[in-house]
């Protein structure tokens, strides 16, 4: 009976990615699973037990899908059969479509490895329902909070799941104390990832900074540096949980505008040289998660570093697109660190003068709470607006995100509201700087990404 | 007349090391930038746990909310300046407590499980923690210097709160407001202003920004008019929401 209605939901979902490909409407990430969990709730459970290798959970804030998709390329590379839900479709019928695509109708088909990003309040029940053999953590960060409460009880949840779970390995974020606290307060075995101190750490914490506190205990955390965030080497007054060598620790980080490079030591002392193309040191930190979770595995490091030295980043992950002579940026913002992170990338192209879009949704998707638009630390622009010709507003929150520039001192005369996605991409195409860069919330990202690869070309 | 006003307009943001949530801290920005854009100069005091502070001193003071944990230690701190702020409060100081800090100018904060916590026993209201979060945009109709203005926000709270003797901040066109049931948002007495609106309240409604500055000039002895602003991306922003609220 089981079988029958597994295969009945696997039949139908397959239908309905077939209809929403042939209607050509959305992108069909979560309505087949949707379909297909109507019939058998059991598909997650029962597509997982045809992973034979392991399965690979990815969450935390940010970075989940290109750590997931980084981790999913050495495998495939190494010549596993690897399933993923590679464009970050997350919830709980994101994961099942992806069962759905991947699985014959016979819900037969086997893989090696499974590497499934999955966000962080939809983690409880895909944990609950898989036999994860490692669960890696990025980083907690304020998120669209309107969906979850407060970012406590975001860790809370990820932290009671594994508390309540049989033995897996995490792969902890060992510079995030929120992270690296679940080492301590789940009972679960861990590995964990860091970046060393470099020249850029800095001693002064961000304004949208978390873990002031203690995860702990509650009293206040002291840090010798901070990397980003709230991310660095903090120590607990009261306590004294804090921050340890990490297993796998990235050293003397170098931040090139189209790639980043660091000396990786694992094994206790053993060392090899990375060289990713994709910027920024939440990019590493993703990288370094990719790493851990990969030597974990036993896959060589040699092949993990070649592999990654490849790697091409998700849509709207930093993505670079090639218009005429120009390059465009595409850029996924979804909460302020993130935000922080595409500003500073923003900034440190060399290209002058810059034309600059920035589409805000607030869909669900998004978070249906903007408020977060005014913890982003847009005052950074203010001081040098002359390198833009205009700022372009877009999106459904067009008028809000031109405010918000606006009390971050950028000139009104700057701002253009242009809703229409199409217009808006016109004026970075032919706009007169040496590079464009759009950075976008979630839905806003589909079809802004659309308009510029149906134009552009995808570096 | 717009006669300059020569002081320095300070502005005090309690507790930004703890309460720095939903983007609460655009209401300080809006304070600021439309002081200086009228050639007020501002100093800004971050006032954190155990810092002393003079509210007599400051024209504007900023409280906002945090997460529980967050919202303790500050309850505590801010109970010791209590007699300062009443004083402060009697004497027109204008105000603005968003969420957490609006709840905690009240008598008391029950919780589901029924457990008091005392509020600072300033303004005449009590909250009472609910099982379900009121959360969405929110559209609102406010009286403010005998005129009314239709205001916009986002709203995130599980506490109801009741309104003794004072009045509402406004009346509640669509969305939960103070409780979900009277159809009242907010309180205000005197120069404070206390509300559950985030969004940030101030940038999207610049007649309350405005409002504040002029009753802070006023209890300076400089009462005249502001400089009229630009505030068409105000209104556009302000004007999409209440378009989408009210049809």
């Amino acid at each position: 009976m089981k079988k029958i209605r597994l295969i009945t939901a696997l039949i139908l979902g397959k239908l309905a990615l077939l209809m929403i490909k042939l209607l050509g409407k959305g992108k069909g990430t979560s309505l087949p699973g949707r379909l297909a969990l109507k019939i058998s709730s059991e598909i997650i459970r029962l597509g997982a037990l045809r992973v034979k290798k392991g399965i690979i959970l990815v969450t935390g804030t940010n970075g989940k899908t290109t750590t997931n998709n980084m981790i999913a390329s050495v495998l495939e590379e190494s010549g596993y059969r690897v399933l993923i839900n590679r464009e970050g479709a997350n919830l709980v019928y994101g994961i099942a479509t992806v069962f759905v695509r991947e699985m014959d109708i016979w819900g037969n088909r086997s893989f090696d490895y499974a590497c499934l990003e999955i966000d962080e309040a939809a983690f409880p029940v895909v944990l609950s329902q898989v036999d994860a053999g490692c669960v890696v953590i990025t980083n907690f960060f304020r998120d669209q909070l309107d969906r979850f409460g407060e970012l406590d009880k975001t860790v809370g949840i990820v932290a009671n799941a594994l508390k309540n779970y049989k033995k897996t390995r995490l792969v902890l974020n060992g510079d995030d104390p929120l992270v690296a606290q679940l080492g301590r307060t789940t009972g679960q075995s861990s590995i964990y990832y860091g970046l060393e101190k470099y020249l850029d750490s800095h001693f002064v914490p961000s304004s949208v900074s978390e873990g002031k506190f203690c995860p702990l205990c509650g009293q206040k955390l002291d840090y010798s540096y901070y990397q980003y965030s709230q991310l660095g080497s903090y120590s607990c007054t009261g306590c004294g949980f804090s921050r340890l060598k990490p297993d796998i620790e990235g050293i003397s980080p170098q931040f090139k505008s189209y790639s980043t490079s660091c000396l990786i030591e694992y094994s206790s002392s053993e060392r090899i040289k990375l060289d990713v193309p994709i910027y920024g040191i939440y990019n590493l930190y993703n990288t370094l998660a990719a790493f851990a979770t990969l030597n974990f595995l036993q896959i060589n490091a040699q092949k993990i570093v070649d592999t990654l030295g490849k790697f091409k980043p998700a849509t709207g992950r930093m993505e670079i697109f090639k218009y005429q002579d120009k390059s465009i940026f595409l850029h996924l913002v979804k909460n302020p660190t993130g935000f922080n992170q595409g500003l500073k990338a923003v900034l440190a192209m060399s290209e002058n003068p810059l034309d600059l879009m920035i589409a805000i949704n607030d869909n669900d998707a998004d978070g249906r709470d903007i408020s977060w638009l005014w913890d982003v630390d847009f005052e950074i622009l203010e001081e040098c607006q002359e390198r833009f010709l205009s700022i372009v507003c877009s999106g459904i929150r067009a008028e809000e995100i031109a405010l918000r520039l606006k009390y971050a001192g950028i000139r009104s005369s700057k701002l253009l509201i242009i809703k229409d996605y199409n217009c808006a991409v016109e004026m970075m195409f032919e706009g007169k700087g040496g590079g464009a860069y759009i950075l976008a919330t979630y839905t806003a990202l589909w079809p802004v990404e659309r308009i510029i690869s149906q134009n552009a070309q995808r570096i | 007349m717009h006669r300059e006003f020569k002081g320095t307009f300070k502005i005090c943001h309690l507790y930004p090391d703890l309460l720095n949530l939903y983007g609460d801290q655009g209401n300080v920005a809006a304070i600021t930038r439309r002081c200086q854009w009228r050639g007020i100069e501002t100093e800004l005091h971050f006032v954190n746990i155990g810092d002393m502070v003079d509210f007599s001193e400051m024209d504007f003071v900023f409280l906002g909310g945090g997460s529980d944990r967050e919202q303790n230690l500050m309850a505590a701190d801010l109970a010791e300046k209590k007699d300062s702020l009443w004083k402060a409060i009697e004497d027109n100081l204008p105000i603005l407590a968003i969420c957490g800090g609006y709840q905690l100018l009240g008598k008391y904060y029950q919780t589901i499980e029924g457990k008091i916590i005392p509020g600072l026993d300033l303004l005449d209201f009590h909250t009472i923690g609910g099982e379900k979060r009121l959360i969405g945009n929110i559209a609102v109709e406010i009286q403010l210097g005998g005129e009314s203005h239709k205001i916009t926000g986002f709203e995130n709270h599980s506490g109801c709160t009741f309104l003794g003797d004072i009045e509402p901040l406004g009346i509640v066109l669509s969305g939960y407001g103070n409780n979900g049931k009277d159809q009242r948002e907010g309180a205000q007495y005197k120069n404070v202003i206390a509300s559950y609106l985030h969004g940030p309240l101030l940038p999207k409604n610049p007649l309350i920004t405005d409002y504040l500055i002029s009753r802070a000039l006023e209890r300076r002895g400089h009462p005249w008019n502001l400089k009229p602003l630009d505030d068409s991306l105000e209104n556009a922003a302000n004007e999409f929401m209440l378009g989408r609220m009210l049809g």
